[in-house]
């Protein structure tokens, strides 16, 4: 298991590396960089331009920016945003509260309305239950995620009765406790609904299929042989053996929530990394994008391994060292 | 199972409520209504009716700021927050469009006109207590700009061909302040923010500075000596202003204004959504698009507001054709092909276009009525510097076919040939961001089809714009639009001057490639190189003149700007221009409270 862990880890910063060249490469593919919304302003003299550009570091070529970006990378500075003046590590810790309670909420939402769902769908396997939670799980797997956050601004402002977009009200910060909390939980209401949908989808199908597979096995019917009550035959023996895969899947969700949060927040208008990374992806501030980039990355490859442990550490037959 | 599910639950629980309470600041510190006592006499008193203390002027942007540092500020968000923050000597009043005594209470100018002796108001503390003196003056305008590790456009604003300006400081309160020659619009730039000493000076000597006040610094490292100080900034979501204890304008009865506990600016996703957080009520001033105006008016009665019209923008819209003589270093090409730059640079050409063009369609079906035509560089919104007496294009076809004819220009069957068997025909870059722009391309291309020319449009990123028009040159004729600047004429130098990086139509010339660049190189030099009004309003008129017969930029319309106003504001200095905000004066206004 250890050198499972560490195997992982080790393969980590090669990984890393190559993400970093082709997201670097592409960006500079894209025409010009930072500095030509400053060539249309007034009164900016050349001289202006071609200093920024030295104290950019964008009068180097690609290449060379690009190993002076990346040896600094490696001692953990990535660089100052062109835009911001301040470092990039400490404009993402800004919004990343926003964008992580977010996907944590999502994610409560959707395991907890996709596993009893799930369930229930396969103990009544066929039923009009089963048959109209399949329904649903088709049609909002198939709605886009994009186009779902724009139903949902477009209920907002026809209805009034829930915010049109950010976390907080203008007069947050004049309420008291209770009222901000109530605030916050009716800002979040409609993103995470947004974002759940599409994984209660996906999840609720995959927990019925795997509680109907192992609701077959063998091991089932000799506990219910043994006597055992129906619902200790369910939820004590089939879930604990169904529920397996869903713990890997735990992980990707969690990486890919932060990352798939993006569109919602840009089309919601959410105050999180999300409008930030699209903003600096449009005014070419790379070290912003690049950081980002890096960021959901490291998520990514650290939430499958939390998932590989986890379905190591529940599934006893799971060994992670061949 | 259960026992771990809910210990998984637990956590994640423990951990949503870690996020919210990160997520949600602390209380606000209590307002406190105490105000230091008034120091000194000589405190400027407001001349407008006393009002009623209290209550939260909310405004809204459409970005967040970029930074706090007003010395480096590029964006429009930075640059308001640096005017609540940081005011200057002086300052453009905004109903007379003239400069103002501001920090400084008054000035002279010396004989020879290059010498102007500022005398600082006195007893003026910047909202940390610390007080304010000539030292933050020359710290802000002299030491920071001059630092060999600050990069700012204020550079160019304080100097003079290049050479500084010189300051020396008589005592705590006088300083004085010589251009090395006379320099028009010396009152105006002089005005550019004062940041304190006390807290950057340290930063500049171990070259930080640039780095410093960025949207980082905690509220306290950000002292103000306007009418509020920083309280909190939320990221994407808003800033707070909380009223500034130390402000030193007074109300009649000698209390501290402002009247307003509190500021709010609130970072709107976009157009739209400003417009609908202003119907419901949450903002209290906002600007209206044409499109929204007649569903604002039908609203108005009811949701408790008004609508304001003000009069045409400061902004200008023009398209321009590509006259760079010059060759592309890389090929030895043209940079425009001889026959086309032919064309483009003969004014009958231009000419004839621009009477061809339909502006009054263009307003019609693009603005929907609300908005003018425009004839010359300066929009008729800029009332202190505007000339009305230029050479006007309205639709004329006859005209236009007159003015190709002389040019050898002749029709052969359904298209327009130039002298030499040429088809008149080009291609127009704009950019895709902007969809007004791509409409008005449109009413251009069928306008210039009834005179034989075949225009095509090209829609580019603006990146990619920028690029062909300010580095490679490769393009043949192109459609933009400019802000306001400030309302002076220096402030169209880099546009009309044929050195200037601006100069679109054929920028940073050796030397003026057309006796009417020349003539309007002078003007522009001769502008700057007089205090007199008059004198340089005369110039400027002519640069306007030649900048309407030449049709270099072939100017096309300008919108109306159209306000709206929550009902109840009391106090207003309805400002001249529709490029300032109603609400302008934030330290005399106030609204009753429910």
């Amino acid at each position: 298991m250890k050198k499972y862990i560490l195997q992982r880890l080790l393969l980590l910063p090669l990984m890393l590396l190559g993400i970093s060249v082709i997201s670097f490469t592409l960006l500079k593919l894209a025409p010009g960089d930072y500095l030509d919304s400053l060539k249309l302003a007034r009164d900016v003299s050349p001289e202006l331009i071609e200093r920024q550009k030295q104290q950019l570091g964008l009068d180097r070529s690609a290449p060379e920016q690009f190993l002076r970006w990346l040896a600094s990378a490696v001692r953990l500075d990535f660089g100052y945003s062109f835009t911001y003046k301040i470092p990039v590590v400490e404009l993402i810790a800004q919004r990343l509260p926003a964008t992580f309670l977010l996907a944590l909420c999502a994610t409560l939402f959707a395991w907890m309305i996709a596993i009893p769902l799930g369930i229930l769908a396969a103990i009544w396997q066929g039923s009009f239950f089963d048959r109209l939670s399949s329904a649903l799980a088709f049609f909002a797997l198939a709605v886009p995620e994009f186009f779902l956050a724009l139903l949902a601004v477009f209920f907002a402002s026809q209805t009034g009765w829930l915010p049109l977009s950010g976390l907080t009200s203008i007069d947050h910060e004049f309420m008291a406790p209770w009222e901000k909390v109530w605030d916050v939980t009716r800002h979040l209401f409609l993103p995470t609904l947004v974002l759940g949908i599409g994984s209660i989808a996906s999840l609720m199908r995959i927990m019925r299929s795997n509680f109907l597979e192992t609701m077959r096995a063998e091991f089932v019917t000799a506990a219910r042989a043994k006597g055992l009550s129906e619902g200790r035959v369910l939820l004590g023996h089939t879930l604990r053996n169904a529920i397996n895969p869903l713990v890997t899947i735990f992980g990707y969700s969690i990486a890919g929530l932060l990352s798939g949060s993006l569109i919602v927040e840009i089309v919601m208008g959410y105050p999180g990394i999300g409008l930030l990374v699209y903003e600096a992806f449009f005014q070419k501030d790379i070290y912003v994008v690049m950081a980002s980039i890096l960021m959901a990355s490291i998520m990514l490859v650290l939430g499958n391994l939390v998932g590989d442990i986890a379905l190591a550490l529940s599934d006893p037959r799971i060994r992670l060292d061949k | 199972m259960y026992n771990s599910l809910g210990r998984f639950l637990n956590c994640t629980l423990l951990l949503a409520l870690l996020a919210l309470s990160y997520c949600i600041p602390r209380d606000p510190a209590p307002q406190t209504r105490a105000r230091p006592p008034v120091t000194e006499a000589g405190f400027p008193v407001s001349d407008l009716p006393q009002g009623q203390f209290g209550g939260r002027l909310i405004l809204s942007q459409l970005s967040d700021p970029r930074t706090f540092n007003p010395i480096i500020a590029e964006d429009a968000a930075s640059g308001a927050i640096g005017g609540i923050l940081f005011p200057g000597l002086t300052r453009v009043n905004p109903v007379t469009l003239e400069p103002e005594p501001e920090l400084a209470e008054r000035w002279e100018i010396s004989e020879d006109q290059r010498s102007f002796t500022f005398y600082l108001r006195r007893g003026l503390t910047w909202s940390d207590g610390h007080p304010f003196s000539a030292d933050d003056v020359i710290f802000s305008l002299d030491t920071v700009i001059q630092h060999p590790s600050v990069i700012t456009r204020t550079k160019t604003f304080l100097s003079v061909d290049g050479k500084k300006f010189d300051f020396e400081k008589i005592d705590d309160y006088t300083i004085r302040i010589t251009t090395p020659d006379i320099y028009a619009p010396f009152l105006i730039f002089i005005g550019t923010n004062i940041i304190p000493k006390h807290i950057y000076e340290q930063h500049l000597q171990d070259g930080t500075f640039m780095q410093q006040m960025g949207i980082n610094t905690p509220p306290h490292k950000l002292p103000s000596l306007g009418p509020f100080r920083l309280m909190r900034f939320v990221p994407g979501q808003r800033i707070i202003f909380e009223r500034n204890p130390y402000y030193w304008t007074l109300a009649p009865d000698g209390s501290r204004l402002p009247y307003l506990d509190h500021l709010i600016l609130n970072t709107a996703r976009d157009a739209n959504a400003a417009f609908i957080q202003f119907l419901s009520g949450k903002t209290d001033a906002e600007n209206i698009r044409p499109e929204d105006v007649p569903m604002a008016r039908r609203l108005a009665e009811r949701r408790g507001f008004s609508v304001i019209e003000r009069g045409p923008s400061d902004g200008t819209s023009f398209l321009w054709f590509n006259q760079n003589t010059g060759t592309n270093p890389n090929t030895g090409q043209p940079l425009v092909s001889p026959h086309k730059l032919r064309w483009f640079r003969d004014t009958r050409f231009r000419q004839a276009v621009s009477y061809a063009l339909d502006r009054e369609g263009i307003i019609q079906s693009v603005f929907m009525g609300m908005a003018v035509p425009l004839w010359s560089c300066e929009s008729p919104a800029n009332v202190r510097w505007f000339n009305p007496n230029v050479k006007s294009f309205p639709r004329d076809l006859a005209r236009a076919r007159a003015l190709l004819a002389d040019a050898g220009f002749k029709q052969q069957g359904g298209t327009l040939q130039d002298s030499e068997g040429h088809p008149v025909e080009f291609t127009l870059i704009t950019n895709k961001e902007n969809t007004l722009r791509s409409d008005i391309a449109v009413v251009l291309a069928n306008n210039l089809a009834e005179l034989g020319i075949a225009m095509r449009i090209q829609l580019l990123d603006f990146n990619a714009l920028i690029g062909r028009i300010s580095d490679s040159f490769d393009y043949e004729a192109c459609l933009l639009g400019l802000t306001g600047g400030a309302s002076d004429p220096s402030s169209a130098l880099d546009t009309i001057s044929s050195f200037g990086r601006m100069h679109l139509w054929f920028p940073q010339q050796k030397t003026p490639s057309t006796e009417a660049e020349a003539r309007m190189d002078e003007l522009m030099q001769l502008q700057l190189r007089t205090l007199d009004y008059n004198l340089r309003k005369r110039y400027y008129d002519e640069v306007q003149q030649i900048m309407a017969r030449e049709q270099f930029f072939i100017y096309l319309v300008t919108p109306t700007v159209f306000g709206a106003l929550r009902d109840g504001w009391q106090n207003l200095r309805p400002p001249a221009t529709a490029g300032t905000s109603l609400l302008w004066n934030h330290d005399e206004i106030w609204r009753p409270q429910p």
